[in-house]
């Protein structure tokens, strides 16, 4: 599947990245809740309904009108730790995270950015009622940076620092649940140029940038802390942004099948206009249904109900085109259709016998919709003839965009299925404008020269852990893994040598983990302790192993488990009163012996030391 | 605001703000849209608004060089709608008054600033055009913290005009901080009332799609347009949802909280109705019912402005009531402690307040006692000191809040002798004073 540079290149293909990336400060970015770990109780929900609004320049967003058109009522889930009237939209923003711009500006130095003078908090208005306030508050805190991609250098024209938005819980047709302990931590976004050349090149720079942050040691980790979006168009098309790509080992794979889907209804687009292709109006049909042996709309049409239909004219065969994986035209008209609240569409590419429907209905259909040979036709049907015409007018205005190609989309990435679905309109530009709560911040300049100075270097740090570990291999996987700053934490704090620590956090850990033991709750405090430990002498390294297979279980502290569990080191004169007592026939049994009983306390490099001056 | 450097800066180039411009500072250049410099921003920086949206600061240097890239020629106006008569519907006016529900974000200027036209209002909120027939009156543009009794007369007068020009009911858009003082005003001079007056605002802005605003608005022109209450009230969130709201009499309502949407409470009373943005209204307290026969309102804006409000508290000096008896005012509120207390026989015995009360009161001023709690009576009989004080003349204003006790007296004393003020500060004439204290009246919380 993967394609040649040669071949993006032909097709025009432009790409960009934007890498959101969870800070990992105390507090949130414009109130005093904590930032992270457990929300607290929770203390009831607040229901609120939302409208789009006219933007700075007088019009109303085409994504956020989109969006206010499904009227639907929010429900914001309050925690006692993590939620607060500014949460809430109840109070005004508190003065912002002195610590959260710090790390920003840290960050767009180590992105070579440049930064403004004057920092500008803007409203970003979202309707989608992730937001209680209906906007996000963000700034532009850097511009004109680049980080190195595979020797390549890859711009990185804006790095911004914005508020997380609350995390979606349920979604239906009439309500969103959100839980609003996350909403407001800080959050730096990183946008790429849109230069990458392909989809390979679009993942390597992701996992870049994700490292840099890590190496900041000031980002938070773990699920869901980081999340790439991607920017993808070809020749011919508009740009789609694609939201949520988490893993990242799947990133290429979405932005190839996503360039598939482009030129897919690219081709659509020629073929249509050949045919003179147009959408008329949606009629109403429920009539003809009014006995039917259409289960799903004798099931749910109702009293109250409306089935609707549309003459896609021009359209026969176009509707069940397959553009991706499993994924046909009437899939992305469905889920238009979908956003006003309906399960999806019926359409003639379909086997509409397979859903009840008898030639006499779909002769009545065509009918009604002035169907002629060459068209194709869309059903929709609800419960609520409202919910049906709305839905009968979103999938018009689908099919309508096919016949102009590629809509600009934001989509979301489906990572089962590698693919994306339409979420919403991309938003166009009016729906920023000043944060009049927040006062500019001025930057200091001397401070950020000197931020340039201690920026972080990915190749600086590579370098010095090769040298510090003296295994190129390991350094490298110890510089990509998440145990690194406990590894810079604890090789900095005792005498424990750098190739031991780091074969332990990454082999050992992950072999403990691998076990069902819970090996990533140690904290670094208490790895501190048993390597020092172990640097001292009272412990050995296989018992290394055997306190932290117990710590997560036993939640005790480590003095106690190497008491309770008689794992200190036996040594000098206990271990040689040990080899007395079990010297057996050769050496090879005497060890046998030994490690059968002693494995976590005896050091075998000492009692090979001792068994050979035996001998002598 | 533009430092001087810049301002000259930018006339020597030619370039006003609103302007698309390229500025040059050093290796760094800016296309976007020149803007205002906030109040608390550098007045040395620029502040140019990217095609992104964003907008960052610049700060001027010698090596800055700007030019026009296209000239800002477009006039912003908020969008607004005129709505025409419908048959069938009842026609209410809506009297603005200006406040946070009709502000919006001025780009001119980057702060928050108020309509200016009310048919903006209406833009924002259509659902309004199909409860009723609005007659949008456009009264004044102001904060309702810079509002005085000359603005409460000059509301007076527009809702009696209003209403006996034909209106079924009124609603005033206000400002929320004073708003509890306006709907008290209302409330006395307004007399023969024989229609629901509602006043209501925002606690957020209608710039964004969180507001209060909307579901206030509708929630009020249901109450104008279909309760049969002949009572002056304000009308906002009951609680932090969008879920409905409060119809609180309008002396006893009190702003109880500096920035959330249900910041409205009632104090010592129920709330009268609870009204729903689908149109329901729920009664929930006695309330006078308007009745078929059709009186003319009149609106008696007469107010002794020459009265004041002031609190005691521990180590408080009581040479405030001798300076106001000294400036030739004529009534004094006094928010006390606990059941109506001021010092009395403090270690500092100059801190008494009671020789200064006995003295005001010989002067010919009228002292009322309220109590710092909000919630609940005064008494002149439980303790000795209640008893001094009470004894010395000074009239306990039973279950009234300071700020309607304040109002109430103005307009007594605007209205009648001395003696008669005197006599009515204590007796009920608009709904401020209850005879029973409700057990389920003392709804003080936030959920």
């Amino acid at each position: 599947m993967a394609h040649n540079e040669e071949y993006y290149k032909a097709i025009g293909f432009k790409c960009g990245l934007e890498v959101h990336q969870r800070l990992a400060t105390e507090r949130k970015l414009f109130c005093s809740c904590r930032a992270a770990g457990e929300p607290g109780m929770e203390i009831g929900t607040v229901e609120r309904m939302q409208r789009a609004v006219a933007g700075e320049l007088g019009n109303v967003d085409v994504s956020t009108s989109f969006e206010s058109q499904k009227k639907r009522k929010f429900i914001y889930m309050n925690f006692s730790d993590t939620s607060c009237l500014v949460d809430m939209d109840e109070e005004p923003p508190h003065p912002i995270n002195d610590d959260a711009v710090d790390t920003a500006l840290m960050i767009s130095a180590s992105l070579n950015a440049n930064v403004p003078d004057e920092i500008e908090p803007m409203r970003k208005e979202v309707v989608d009622g992730s937001d209680p306030s209906a906007f996000q508050r963000t700034m532009l805190v850097g511009y004109d940076g680049h980080i190195s991609v595979d020797g390549r250098e890859v711009g990185i024209p804006t790095i911004f620092l914005e508020e997380e938005s609350s995390g979606i819980e349920k979604n239906d047709d009439e309500s969103a649940t959100y839980n609003v302990s996350r909403l407001g931590i800080p959050l730096v976004e990183i946008d790429t140029g849109p230069d990458l050349r392909n989809p390979e090149e679009a993942k390597k720079a992701a996992m870049a940038i994700g490292l840099l942050l890590r190496l900041t040691f000031r980002v938070q980790r773990g699920i869901g802390t980081i999340r790439q979006d991607v920017n993808v168009s070809i020749a011919g098309g508009s740009r789609v942004e694609v939201k949520g790509l988490q893993e990242i080992d799947v990133v290429d794979t979405i932005i190839e099948n996503e360039v598939e889907r482009q030129l897919r209804l690219i081709e659509i687009k020629k073929e249509l206009a050949g045919r003179n292709a147009k959408v008329s109006l949606p009629v109403d049909i429920t009539e003809i249904f009014a006995i039917t042996g259409v289960k799903i709309i004798r099931d749910n049409v109702g009293k109250n109900g409306a089935v609707y239909g549309l003459n896609l004219v021009g359209f026969e065969g176009i509707i069940g085109r397959e553009i991706n994986p499993n994924r046909r035209l009437g899939s992305e008209i469905s889920d238009y259709a979908r956003a006003a609240g309906v399960k999806g569409i019926i359409h003639s590419d379909e086997n509409l016998e397979a859903y009840g429907f008898t030639s006499h209905e779909i002769e009545q259909v065509k009918q009604r919709l002035n169907v002629k040979s060459g068209d194709a036709f869309a059903i929709v049907a609800s419960g609520n003839a409202e919910t049906s015409r709305r839905a009968a007018a979103f999938a018009k205005l689908r099919a309508e965009l096919s016949v102009q190609g590629v809509p600009s989309e934001t989509r979301a990435a489906d990572s089962k299925n590698m693919v994306t679905r339409f979420m919403r309109p991309i938003p166009g530009g009016s729906r920023m404008y000043p944060e009049t709560d927040a006062k500019p911040i001025q930057v200091d300049k001397g401070a950020y020269e000197a931020m340039l100075k201690n920026k972080v270097e990915i190749k600086k740090m590579r370098d010095a852990l090769e040298m510090e570990i003296g295994n190129k291999q390991i350094a490298e996987q110890m510089l990509w893994s998440p145990r690194l700053s406990s590894y810079s934490f604890i090789v900095s704090k005792t005498k424990a040598k750098p190739l031991l620590v780091a074969s332990i956090l990454l082999e050992k850990m992950t072999e403990i983990k691998r076990q069902g033991i819970a090996a990533d709750s140690i904290t670094d405090d208490v790895l501190l302790e048993i390597f020092r430990l172990y640097a001292e002498g009272t412990i050995t390294k296989a018992g290394i192993e055997e306190i932290m297979k117990r710590v997560p279980r036993s939640g005790a502290e480590v003095q106690r488990i190497i008491k309770e569990n008689s794992l200190s080191r036996i040594t000098g004169n206990g271990l040689r009163e040990l080899i007395k007592k079990f010297r057996g026939p050769d050496k090879a049994s005497t060890i046998k012996q030994l490690m059968s009983k002693y494995r976590a306390n005896i050091d075998g490099e000492e009692m090979n030391k001792m068994l050979k001056e035996e001998l002598a | 605001m533009y430092s001087e450097t810049i301002t000259r800066f930018l006339r020597a180039n030619g370039i006003k703000v609103g302007d698309e411009v390229e500025l040059r500072n050093g290796k760094s250049a800016f296309e976007g849209i020149l803007m205002p410099q906030t109040e608390t921003g550098d007045p040395d920086s620029f502040v140019i608004k990217l095609k992104n949206g964003y907008n960052v600061g610049v700060k001027m240097d010698k090596d800055s060089k700007i030019r026009v890239l296209k000239s800002g020629e477009r006039e912003f106006s908020f969008p607004s709608a005129k709505t025409s008569a419908r048959k069938g519907l009842e026609k209410i006016a809506l009297i603005y008054t200006g406040g946070t529900i009709g502000s919006k974000v001025d780009y001119s200027t980057g702060g928050v600033y108020m309509l200016t036209k009310p048919e903006e209002l209406l833009f924002e909120v259509p659902e309004l055009s199909g409860i009723a027939n609005i007659d949008v009156r456009d009264l004044m543009h102001m904060a309702s913290e810079d509002m005085a009794h000359m603005e409460w007369g000059a509301i007076a007068k527009e809702v009696a005009d209003s209403l006996n020009g034909g209106a079924r009911g009124a609603i005033i858009t206000h400002g929320t901080d004073t708003m509890h003082f306006t709907s008290a005003a209302l409330s006395f001079m307004l007399q023969n009332l024989n229609a629901p007056v509602v006043l209501t605002g925002a606690q957020r802005s209608s710039d964004r799609g969180s507001s209060d605003a909307f579901m206030n608005l509708i929630c009020s022109s249901y109450i104008a347009t279909r309760s049969d209450i002949a009572e002056v009230g304000i009308c906002m969130h009951e609680d932090s949802s969008d879920t409905s709201c409060s119809f609180i009499r309008g002396t006893k309502a009190r702003k109880m909280h500096t920035s959330r949407r249900d910041a409205f409470k009632p104090v010592n009373d129920r709330q009268i109705a609870r009204a729903f943005p689908n149109g329901k209204i729920e009664y929930a307290n006695d309330y006078r019912h308007a009745s078929e026969k059709k009186q003319k309102v009149i609106a008696n804006t007469k107010f002794e402005p020459k009265v004041a409000l002031i609190s005691a508290y521990p180590n408080s000096n009581p040479d405030i009531v001798g300076y106001y008896a000294g400036k030739g005012y004529k009534g004094l509120i006094i928010e006390g402690t606990g059941l109506g207390h001021v010092p009395v026989e403090p270690s500092m015995k100059e801190n008494s307040w009671l020789p200064a009360i006995k003295d005001a009161i010989g002067s010919g001023m009228v002292v009322g006692m309220t109590s710092q709690c909000l919630y609940g009576r005064v008494n002149t009989n439980v303790y000795r000191n209640l008893r001094r004080i009470s004894g010395a003349g000074v009239v306990y204003c039973e279950d009234m809040t300071p700020e309607t006790a304040y109002v109430k007296l103005g307009f007594l004393l605007g209205n009648r002798t001395r003696k008669e003020a005197e006599g009515l500060l204590g007796k009920n004439i608009a709904g401020e004073i209850t005879e029973r204290s409700r057990i389920d009246s003392a709804e003080t919380g936030f959920d």
